[in-house]
């Protein structure tokens, strides 16, 4: 193929939502991720809110990944179609020391998968959140339970998470756009020679800015 | 070749980059003494917002991932610029915390600070304030207060001193008779205990308790950042009468941001009682009596607000909704260049004007700018249902030359929710609602003619 060097650099954006019901700690995931920062009050989300979190992903990659901080009081009926609209990749939050929290995941999985899927028809790849882990009372093993959960509503994996303690919102991170970026390479218009003409449109566009990376 | 999009905020600071050091230490020290709002006024009007960019970076009162902006885009000269900007700081604090006995001005005031006019800090009356404030007395002490003199003089804003019993009459919770006002006060104070006798222990009821649960969540993170809303006599004040404002309204219940709207009802009926700072004062010094009584006002106000603006809180939320739209189909005629921005860039309204609409511009603005509204809210006819719709306009065009020199998705939407009014006083407030006032005048019941 042409253009060996243009290769090197390539540029995604995705965009990813962040649900689940109030209070279980969306925006502090998200604050923890995007700014290393954690809060104990943070203000209700209304709507939605922004944050962008740029990763070099590897030597040749850089992903941006954009963050739609969903409310979790569900009170705007169907428009919430608005807010999924051509997300790529979800995160689900509960908060472990509030079963009803749990109880509501597969509600909020169900929206989801009934309003927004993949060009290809499927649904898109999700993530479930237990977030609050450094407040779980007990240490119940429950991995099995948790990992079939998964299978049957359709998550790609779980992680227990503490926005407050920073564990595992790095790695949460990571699971879904390994897995995005998979989604993105294994399209099958990409593979055939929709591949070829979106590098070429790639060239062109990288030719035009001054430098890429 | 198209250059990154640099936040507006980065060019008002660009002259930073050639400043010598002791020109720094100048800024630094005149930033320092005079505090912010009187830096405003010494100002010329094109040097403003650079002075106000400043201090507002210094005292850290941009919004973290601003202040990330100037970190990650920010060109290296800038980031020199402003590191030696923070090291005049520093420097001129120290050198006037030795030599004067008073303390310097605390460097984040303002995020919190709710009045620009504490009884402490508060600059004399002016003649025309004196006078101000005579006419609302005089209205007030009338045995019939004519409540459309009263609306004609609060649009312009309210005196703080007579702003608690102007906001209950304007509210249309006292009566214009100055004779039956007590007896409805006790009447309406009682009913509201009566309501708490009779209901508040139903929150742990099955068919409550989500309600509950789902206010019981919001308390804490209603004014985080203000030590007044932390106190727990405060945070049950607005459980007690944000619950008994959802089961009595079914058709809405509790809606998040609802929330919001008690506090500027609170703090104002509480600044009855409080001479110095209200963001600091100990509620539960107050005696009982004092505190049900605000309470109950708090609860009875904030009801007839809500009355008038219900279909924002229904399902599926359809007044906000409408809003929205009228926002677009505003903004459309008034300025095409912002509109056909958004367009351009996919930036829907509904993505940040959704809360504009649903906490009516409280998370937008300091709270003592949410009071100062509010005064020309209550006196303008449908104020909190109509008025805030140019207001909206108003507030969105403010920040055009923002707007227009951001040039992707994801940086408009993070200026568009972090919009940089904390330094916001009276003095924009009323600029902002002047200019409402001109829009709703030019564009209301003129829909397609004015169309271009």
């Amino acid at each position: 193929m042409a253009g060996g060097s243009v290769f090197e650099c390539k540029e995604y954006l995705f965009k990813v939502l962040v649900i689940g019901e109030l209070g279980v700690g969306k925006t502090s995931i998200i604050k923890r991720y995007v700014h290393q920062l954690f809060s104990q009050h943070y203000r209700a989300t209304i709507g939605v809110d922004f944050a962008l979190k740029v990763i070099n992903w590897d030597s040749k990659t850089l992903v941006r990944l954009q963050l739609w901080d969903i409310a979790g009081q569900e009170r705007f009926g169907n428009m919430t179609r608005v807010y999924y609209k051509e997300a790529v990749g979800a995160f689900v939050v509960f908060d472990v020391t509030r079963g009803s929290t749990f109880e509501a995941v597969s509600k909020w999985k169900h929206d989801l998968d009934s309003k927004v899927k993949l060009a290809n028809g499927n649904p898109i790849p999700s993530v479930l959140l237990a977030n609050k882990c450094d407040q779980k009372k007990e240490s119940s093993n429950n991995t099995a339970l948790m990992d079939n959960f998964c299978k049957e509503t359709g998550f790609l994996g779980w992680f227990e998470t503490s926005a407050k303690d920073n564990i595992n919102v790095d790695e949460a991170a990571r699971f879904l756009v390994e897995n995005i970026l998979a989604n993105d390479k294994g399209l099958p218009y990409e593979e055939s020679n929709g591949d070829r003409i979106k590098l070429d449109q790639e060239t062109v566009a990288a030719e035009s800015k001054s430098g890429c990376c | 070749p198209k250059e990154p999009s640099r936040p507006a905020l980065l060019h008002n600071l660009d002259f930073l980059q050639n400043l010598p050091f002791s020109a720094c230490s100048l800024l630094a020290r005149s930033l320092l003494l005079f505090p912010e709002r009187e830096q405003r006024l010494r100002t010329a009007p094109h040097r403003k917002r650079k002075v106000r960019d400043v201090w507002c970076v210094m005292s850290g009162n941009y919004p973290g991932n601003v202040l990330q902006l100037i970190q990650t885009r920010g060109d290296l000269t800038l980031q020199i610029g402003l590191g030696r900007l923070y090291q005049a700081f520093g420097m001129v604090r120290s050198t006037l915390q030795k030599q004067q006995s008073l303390p310097v001005r605390p460097i984040i005031p303002l995020v919190a600070r709710m009045s620009d006019q504490n009884a402490s800090g508060a600059p004399p009356m002016t003649v025309r304030e004196k006078s101000r404030l005579d006419k609302f007395k005089q209205l007030l002490a009338s045995p019939n207060t004519d409540l459309e003199e009263l609306r004609k003089h609060s649009w312009s804003g309210i005196p703080r001193e007579v702003r608690p019993i102007t906001w209950r009459l304007l509210s249309g919770y006292l009566p214009a008779n100055k004779e039956r006002r007590e007896l409805v006060l006790k009447r309406k104070r009682d009913e509201y205990f009566g309501f708490i006798e009779q209901y508040y222990h139903s929150r742990t009821d099955e068919h409550y308790k989500d309600t509950y649960r789902q206010i019981h969540i919001d308390i804490p993170r209603t004014n985080p950042l203000i030590p007044l809303f932390q106190q727990p006599v405060v945070q049950e004040v607005f459980e007690r009468i944000l619950f008994i404002w959802a089961i009595r309204h079914p058709a809405s219940g509790y809606v998040q941001g609802i929330n919001d709207l008690v506090t500027p009802f609170f703090v104002v009926f509480l600044s009855e009682f409080v001479t110095e700072d209200v963001e600091n004062f100990e509620v539960a010094a107050l005696p009982l009596d004092t505190r049900r009584n605000i309470e109950a006002d708090s609860f009875w106000c904030m009801s007839k607000l809500l009355d008038g603006i219900q279909d924002n809180y229904t399902f599926a939320q359809p007044g906000i909704q409408n809003k929205v739209k009228a926002l677009e189909e505003l903004v459309s005629r008034i300025d095409e260049d912002i509109h056909n921005h958004f367009k351009r860039y996919e930036v829907e309204y509904l993505q940040f004007a959704f809360r504009w609409m649903n906490n009516l511009l409280m998370r937008e603005l300091p709270l003592r700018c949410t009071i100062r509204l509010w005064d020309t809210y209550q006196a303008e006819a449908e104020g909190f249902s109509h008025f805030h719709l140019y207001v909206c306009s108003a507030f969105l065009i403010e920040w055009r030359k923002e707007i227009l020199s951001m040039v992707d998705f994801q940086g408009l939407l993070m200026l568009l929710q972090n919009l940089p009014t904390i330094h916001w006083g009276n003095e924009e407030v009323g600029l902002l609602l002047a200019e409402a006032y001109r829009l709703k005048y030019m564009f209301a019941d003129a829909p397609s003619h004015y169309k271009r």
